[in-house]
């Protein structure tokens, strides 16, 4: 993308103030998004963004700048700029850079930018066939479809040099259904990283017809009873609430600092036995998956918590120096134009023993959320919340009836420890986690998991 | 490459591979932010980045593209990417590029002194607050952000019907998350300021205001669980306003996706609401003299005392209903398709104080921030159920900061539940800007 001796430069003028390492991202990523919404492909747009991020640490401080700019004299400038940040010292060296070859774990057989948009517009209006098809009171559906294609490039004082290429691929499929006065929507979103042949291989039966079911049976349901109730948490996308009230504290980002219920405690018990929690970001294809991270390191497998004691955290090179540690391969970075640091990839709760079944059967009165939407988390309290998308009263051990308006709050630290069941049907979930290096694709995952005491917000009352 | 012969050279280009109408959007930004902790610069980052959006009419369809690498390669990029995403399109638009209005407001959004200021003075002021705030208290433990950012955008738009806008403005925000603790218990709260004027900023005002937030937060007990009165503490309120937006878009209306389609004329909130577009607004950051399409914009009244007086359009929605354009086709960036955004969207003040407010009530709950909005609201049924942070009210006076709540409720309810609304006005930096508001009640759960 950059000429390597064009890179050689800008990383040893980044140095020029004192500064004891530098690196440079190059990103060149190509979009495409497509929206269909009353049965029309009403927006469909394409991009190119492009452009370079520089950054240089100076013991525990971090510098960076970024620019679009790609002449050799607007990255030298920009490298010095950013070098005027640091106070006066020797100029600092770099090692010859070593191109590092890597093999991509996630084989991408249909590019989708090589795709026409007749083809995906094909797929969209199957997807709206099938939610609207699935019952009279869907009255909207919105599908939309998008497709990234990221080449980057990351070399540092270091030596490193080494180019990955990103492809992601996703169907998002909302429906609205309506009757009277009532209106409620459901939701689905599958994603990966992987081409096109992950769009035309879609289940879009499921897909769709589950966004459209949880849509119409929202439409009837029961305002959610307030209060305290032992919470059941269906697989897949319900990792959302480890994702939160457990995954983000479990980044250096907060842990570095002590700004972290978690920090300064591995070792320590954290969770019941039955809890093993894992961020692996190597699984072949998966939506949180990466060769490597935006610093270049391959991803791995982290086990972050291990029968329930705290075995590790994910860590980026910046506050690896705070930390004393060695980083994790979680080093994340929407694009250029952000610094990075530790997030997580594909993060889930290990399968346990329990059947579904046996789960709900036990459970004498609580809340069911069978799919659960966002959620948030203030890192350094461990307070989190989040909505529950589709959610029912178990009663006696049986589903009884659903439920709508069930928000979940509680602190991570304490609800981990709650967890009594977790289930065997482990299962991966696609979302998007925002947080200070942007908006990023991860995986939550979970197999079904129960925890014995949650608070439950709802409109209904005690 | 410069930017205007570029422009020049896509649009001429663009004409000659079929487009009927063209129009090039580009907008430029630099900025600078730093992050202290404990004392230290921890992150300083600059930037200087851009991009350029072509939008062109091909067999009467309106296809987009972008890219931030403009170089000649681009140019033919930008006319085939419009090409494919036009002809893929199932309806056109029914809508041209615009020609452009005879007249726009002058308006500065733009501070020269502010970006003449050095960065060194910017990063001594956020020393000289974290330093304060550090000192305020014992219970402070640390600040988990301190954070400085200034930009200065730039912005213009040129079409093939020789209209040529440009707008330019900066502005700068500072945010802080004080940790506090005591005992066992730890607590967050945090503070934003923003401003085009950096004489304004008073170290020691913010400092206070910043380690009093957090510090209000300890002592916490619970309440029962139950439906209350409410005082919606401004940053909250106009947090909340901003989730809603889309119930005023006329889009949203007509794709049945707002309960407001139909309204207009009608009462839809109770009488002490009145909610105003104010391009102009001093007080507020954001805002501009032209919108996403080019069109004037104006101040107006989109609720007045309670009445919908306007949906929020822009020529093709307007076109839709055989209505004007209210001037309010948004682009988010280059980046983005044509949507529908207010600028600068405020609930105008009343009377009374905050405290005066909270006098009013013998039992209640003041809620001063709102989390989980993106999760926990439906804008097409006005549903919502969020995570509060607050404080107990009785007999007119704060008692005590209240365990982590949820509260639920709906929002066209809501609006119509107002009881009083306050004198304080605060805007967030996106434009959205209220008062205090006492409402009837809402349902709280509290931990």
């Amino acid at each position: 993308m950059i000429k390597q001796s064009v890179i050689e430069n800008v990383l040893e003028a980044a140095l020029s103030t004192g500064g004891d390492f530098s690196e440079v991202f190059i990103e060149d990523k190509f979009v495409n998004e497509c929206t269909l919404l009353s049965g029309k492909i009403e927006q469909s747009i394409s991009g190119r963004d492009f452009g370079i991020g520089i950054r240089i640490f100076s013991g525990l401080q971090s510098i960076y700048t970024y620019t679009n700019d790609f002449s050799e004299e607007g990255l030298l400038a920009a490298a010095k700029r950013a070098a005027l940040a640091i106070k006066g010292g020797a100029t600092g060296t770099i090692q010859p850079l070593k191109k590092e070859i890597i093999t991509p774990v996630h084989n991408i057989i249909i590019l989708p930018n090589s795709v026409a948009h007749a083809r995906k517009a094909t797929i969209m209006r199957k997807a709206n066939d099938i939610a609207r098809n699935y019952d009279e009171r869907i009255s909207q559906v919105k599908v939309r479809y998008l497709d990234d294609e990221q080449h980057v490039l990351i070399a540092n004082s270091e030596g490193k040099f080494v180019e990955d290429t990103r492809i992601y691929s996703r169907l998002t499929i909302q429906a609205t259904a309506s009757e009277g006065k009532e209106t409620q929507t459901g939701s689905y979103g599958p994603g990966a990283h992987a081409g096109f042949e992950f769009i035309e291989n879609l289940d879009l039966e499921h897909y769709a017809g589950e966004a459209a079911r949880i849509a119409v049976t929202m439409l009837h349901a029961d305002e959610c009873p307030s209060g305290k109730f032992p919470v059941i948490i269906d697989n897949e996308f319900g990792g959302v609430i480890f994702h939160e009230a457990c995954g983000h504290g479990l980044e250096a980002t907060a842990v570095a600092k002590n700004n972290s219920v978690f920090a300064n405690r591995l070792g320590e018990k954290v969770a019941p036995d039955i809890v093993t929690y894992i961020d692996d970001g190597t699984l072949p294809k998966e939506w949180g998956s990466l060769n490597i991270d935006d610093e270049g390191e391959k991803t791995r497998k982290n086990i972050l918590i291990e029968n329930g004691i705290l075995k590790g955290y994910l860590i980026d090179k910046f506050n690896a120096r705070r930390m004393n540690a060695e980083p994790t391969g979680s080093s994340r970075r929407q694009s250029y134009r952000f610094n990075p640091t530790s997030r997580m990839t594909n993060t889930f709760i290990a399968p346990g023993t329990s059947t579904p079944d046996e789960i709900i059967a036990s459970t004498e009165y609580g809340i069911y959320a069978k799919y659960m939407g966002g959620g948030q988390v203030n890192p350094s309290t461990g307070d989190y919340n989040f909505a529950a998308m589709e959610a029912y009263i178990v009663k006696d051990g049986k589903i009884d009836h659903p439920v709508r308006g069930a928000t979940l709050i509680g602190n991570g630290a304490k609800t981990l420890q709650l967890v009594d069941r977790v289930g065997n049907n482990l299962a991966h979930g696609a979302g998007m986690c925002g947080s200070i290096s942007g908006s990023l694709p991860v995986n939550v995952g979970q197999p079904m998991i129960r925890v014995s005491e949650m608070t439950v917000g709802g409109t209904k009352g005690e | 490459m410069n930017i205007a012969e570029y422009q020049e050279k896509l649009l001429d280009q663009a004409i000659e591979a079929g487009f009927t109408e063209t129009e090039v959007y580009f907008e430029r930004k630099s900025s600078f932010q730093c992050m202290l902790y404990e004392g230290q610069i921890d992150s300083y980052e600059t930037s200087e980045d851009g991009g350029l959006s072509l939008r062109g009419l091909h067999n009467g369809k309106m296809g987009y593209a972008y890219t931030e690498k403009l170089d000649d390669d681009s140019i033919s990029f930008l006319i085939n990417s419009v090409k494919a995403n036009a002809d893929v399109l199932d309806e056109d638009e029914g809508i041209d590029i615009f020609e452009g209005n005879n007249e726009y407001t002058p308006h500065e959004f733009y501070n020269e002194e502010l970006e003449s200021i050095g960065i060194p003075e910017k990063i001594e002021l956020l020393l000289l607050i974290e330093q304060k705030i550090r000192a305020y208290d014992s219970r402070i433990v640390t600040l988990d952000y301190c954070f400085l950012q200034e930009y200065t955008t730039e912005r213009s738009l040129a079409n093939s019907k020789n209209l040529s806008l440009s707008h330019k403005e900066n502005g700068l925000v500072i945010y802080l998350s004080t940790v506090v603790k005591e005992g066992e218990e730890l607590k967050t709260g945090s503070y934003l300021k923003m401003t085009r004027d950096f004489h304004s900023l008073n170290a020691d005002e913010i400092a206070k205001a910043a380690a009093e937030e957090a510090l209000a937060n300890l002592g916490e007990k619970s309440i029962p669980s139950g439906k209350y009165p409410i005082i919606l503490r401004s940053d909250a309120t106009a947090s909340l306003l901003s989730t809603f937006m889309p119930i005023l878009s006329a889009e949203n209306a007509q794709k049945d996706q707002s309960l407001l389609k139909g309204k207009v004329g009608q009462k839809v909130a109770s009488d002490a609401l009145t909610l105003l577009n104010a391009p102009f607004h001093p007080e507020a950051l954001s805002g501009a003299s032209f919108d996403g399409e080019g069109v004037a914009t104006k101040e107006q009244a989109i609720i007045l005392d309670g009445t919908l007086q306007t949906l929020l359009h822009n020529r093709k929605t307007a076109k839709k209903e055989g209505c004007k354009t209210s001037g309010h086709a948004h682009k988010d960036s280059y980046k983005s398709t044509l949507s529908i955004a207010p600028q600068n969207l405020y609930i105008s003040p009343g009377n009374r104080s905050q405290e005066e407010l909270i006098a009013l009530v013998s039992e209640g709950v003041l809620i001063t921030e709102l989390a989980g909005l993106h999760s926990g609201t439906n804008t097409v049924s006005g549903d919502f159920s969020v995570a509060a942070k607050g404080f107990h009210i009785q007999d007119g006076k704060i008692a005590s900061p209240v365990k982590q709540m949820t509260i639920a409720g709906n929002f066209f309810k809501f609006l119509n539940t107002i009881e009083e609304i306050s004198s304080e006005l605060f805007f967030l930096p996106d434009g959205y800007g209220s008062p205090s508001l006492l409402v009837k009640e809402l349902s709280v759960t509290v931990e």
